[in-house]
């Protein structure tokens, strides 16, 4: 029974878990003083009939769900949605071209107007892919193996994985071999946070969501892989819901008065549990990034990406 | 015959409460403030490890570790592989180094890996989940997975920067096991190799509910004669430390140059 499974993950997990399983125990007729006698055998009769038609005794697994639109028709609105949001995931291949996995949890389509100094640092910024990239020219810092951190480390299509500890939601990603952690003990967003990369990341929950906040960005990588800017009054607010077992739904929404003339809010993105799969390290490092330049890049007559 | 296992059993904890094993008391470093040796002698020592913890500084100067979780004072000789290596190893301390020609790959923002992310004067964080184990290290905000779930080690890995790990109970020692390490990385900070033929082994044991015990062993017959086993370091539990952000970005260190390598005199850092 999934309670058991759950024993060693998160508090919140549990907690819910627990509460659900209380309730449905004083629930039960077989708790009632003239059946003591014959309890145990009651309990298992009731309890796994209670289990058998409801959704937590389900365990969606099932067969993989390649189709977004189908993982997202298996959405039980009945039940309350799970807290245990761990496990590997990947977000589904919908972008644009045929085959590629989106990138698109920042969506361009949906970026509000630039204020004029947003709008000058995205006249300046050189991007690997899309329309205004130049071969030879880009400038992407993940190019020269800084890091990568939210929102962009969210967007790009490698597998990444949630643990739930007590106090803490803690995310690693394959790309870059990056970590981070948002603090689930109640302490707010600090006040003034020093600029790092990652930020400074916060979360609770509402109702079946949870809401990350995250400030102290510095201004040295971009929300995405197209030049947008991401500055140090960046507030980014990410939404996490498991919408059944095997889907995660996820929804980033940017707020930074500087750059953008409204919060920029992308459409939720799904994202595939991938069960049998384990983070597998994948460091930037600069070397290598030269050796693949010296290697395949020239030869191929394309100029090096990396400085 | 229940009352004699009693009895025996006595006998056994007093005999262990009196032993060496029980308290813990090897490699203490000479400046510590508490003495390691808190635990009751009639328990077993915790299998949990969880915490951000911090070497004990027991340098020369205050405040400074000698970063000897590896130490040179215990290696064995070197194979003739091992020894090229290491005379063409630019270390950034000690009696080789020279200013200005160091060449350690953390200088230029390669990743670290056991067992030279484990001697570094960082804070780094346990935390055990079912049938993993993470380490934190805010030395370039690296992580490491150490397998629990009694998976062996894999027999023909492909070479990375932190190997492949898994570990496991013996008694009170928790013993991590790692494989599939690249040459890329120093085995520590002097300039000695670690190949791709490493066995590495760590040992792990929470000696009172502050003091953690670390004991690294090097296995790495390309590059030393024998297995290198070095003394136990002591760290100490910093319960309300919190990793902090440290990424080595190579910007970054440029911008270091400038404005203070370059004014201060001192030669460039490597940035080939």
């Amino acid at each position: 029974m999934k309670i058991a499974k759950l024993k060693n993950k998160s508090l919140p997990a549990r907690r819910f878990l627990e509460n659900s399983s209380l309730l449905l125990l004083g629930s039960l007729p077989c708790f009632r003083r003239k059946f003591r006698a014959r309890r145990l055998a009651c309990s298992c009769t009731f309890l796994g009939a209670l289990l058998i038609f409801s959704p937590i005794g389900f365990a969606q697994a099932g067969a993989p769900v390649d189709n977004p639109s189908d993982a997202a028709k298996m959405k039980d609105s009945a039940a309350p949605l799970s807290h245990d949001l761990s496990g590997v995931w990947m977000q589904y291949r919908d972008g644009d071209v045929p085959g590629t996995p989106g990138m698109n949890g920042v969506n361009e389509h949906f970026r509000p107007p630039l204020t004029p100094w947003g709008q000058a640092q995205v006249s300046a910024a050189k991007p690997l892919s899309g329309a205004k990239a130049v071969a030879g020219k880009e400038d992407n810092s993940a190019l020269r193996c800084e890091p990568s951190g939210p929102p962009q480390v969210l967007v790009l299509p490698n597998p990444w994985e949630i643990v739930q500890i007590p106090g803490r939601v803690l995310m690693f990603f394959e790309e870059q071999h990056i970590w981070r952690e948002i603090w689930t003990d109640g302490r707010p967003v600090p006040k003034d946070p020093d600029p790092s990369w990652l930020g400074y990341s916060v979360g609770h929950w509402e109702g079946d969501t949870l809401v990350v906040e995250t400030v102290g960005f510095n201004d040295k990588e971009w929300v995405d892989l197209y030049g947008n800017p991401r500055t140090s009054t960046t507030h980014l607010t990410e939404r996490y819901r498991r919408v059944n077992h095997d889907t995660l739904e996820q929804q980033i929404i940017i707020e930074d008065p500087r750059v953008y003339t409204k919060p920029w809010v992308s459409p939720p993105k799904l994202h595939k549990l991938e069960p049998g799969w384990e983070i597998a390290e994948w460091f930037c490092v600069l070397d290598e990034n030269r050796g693949y330049d010296d290697v395949v890049r020239k030869p191929a007559g394309v100029a090096p990406a990396s400085r | 015959m229940r009352r004699s296992l009693t009895g025996s059993l006595g006998v056994f904890l007093a005999i262990a409460a009196f032993s060496p094993l029980a308290f813990g008391q090897t490699g203490k470093p000479a400046d510590a403030k508490k003495t390691p040796a808190g635990s009751s002698a009639a328990k077993h020592l915790t299998h949990d490890l969880s915490g951000v913890w911090m070497q004990y500084a027991d340098g020369t100067d205050p405040a400074f570790s000698r970063m000897n979780g590896v130490d040179d004072r215990t290696r064995p000789p070197l194979t003739p592989w091992g020894q090229a290596k290491f005379d063409a190893a630019k270390p950034l301390m000690g009696p080789r180094a020279v200013g200005g020609q160091e060449d350690s790959p953390a200088l230029h923002c390669d990743p670290s890996g056991p067992p030279q992310l484990l001697i570094l004067p960082n804070p780094w964080e346990i935390v055990q989940i079912p049938g993993r184990m993470f380490m934190f290290f805010e030395e370039y905000h690296i992580w490491r997975t150490i397998y629990t779930d009694g998976r062996p080690l894999p027999k023909d890995p492909d070479p990375t920067w932190l190997g492949y790990s898994v570990g496991h109970w013996e008694g009170d020692t928790f013993v991590v096991e790692t494989v599939g390490l690249n040459d890329r990385v120093w085995a520590d900070l002097s300039g000695n190799p670690r190949s791709e033929e490493t066995h590495l082994t760590e040992r792990y044991r929470r000696i009172n509910h502050d003091t953690l015990e670390q004991q690294i062993i090097i296995d790495d017959p390309k590059s030393y004669t024998a297995k290198w086993v070095s003394p136990p370091k002591l760290h100490k539990l910093e319960p309300k430390w919190e990793i902090g952000e440290w990424f080595c970005a190579a910007s970054e260190n440029q911008v270091y140059d400038k404005d203070v390598r370059k004014p201060s005199g001192a030669a460039d850092e490597p940035t080939k």
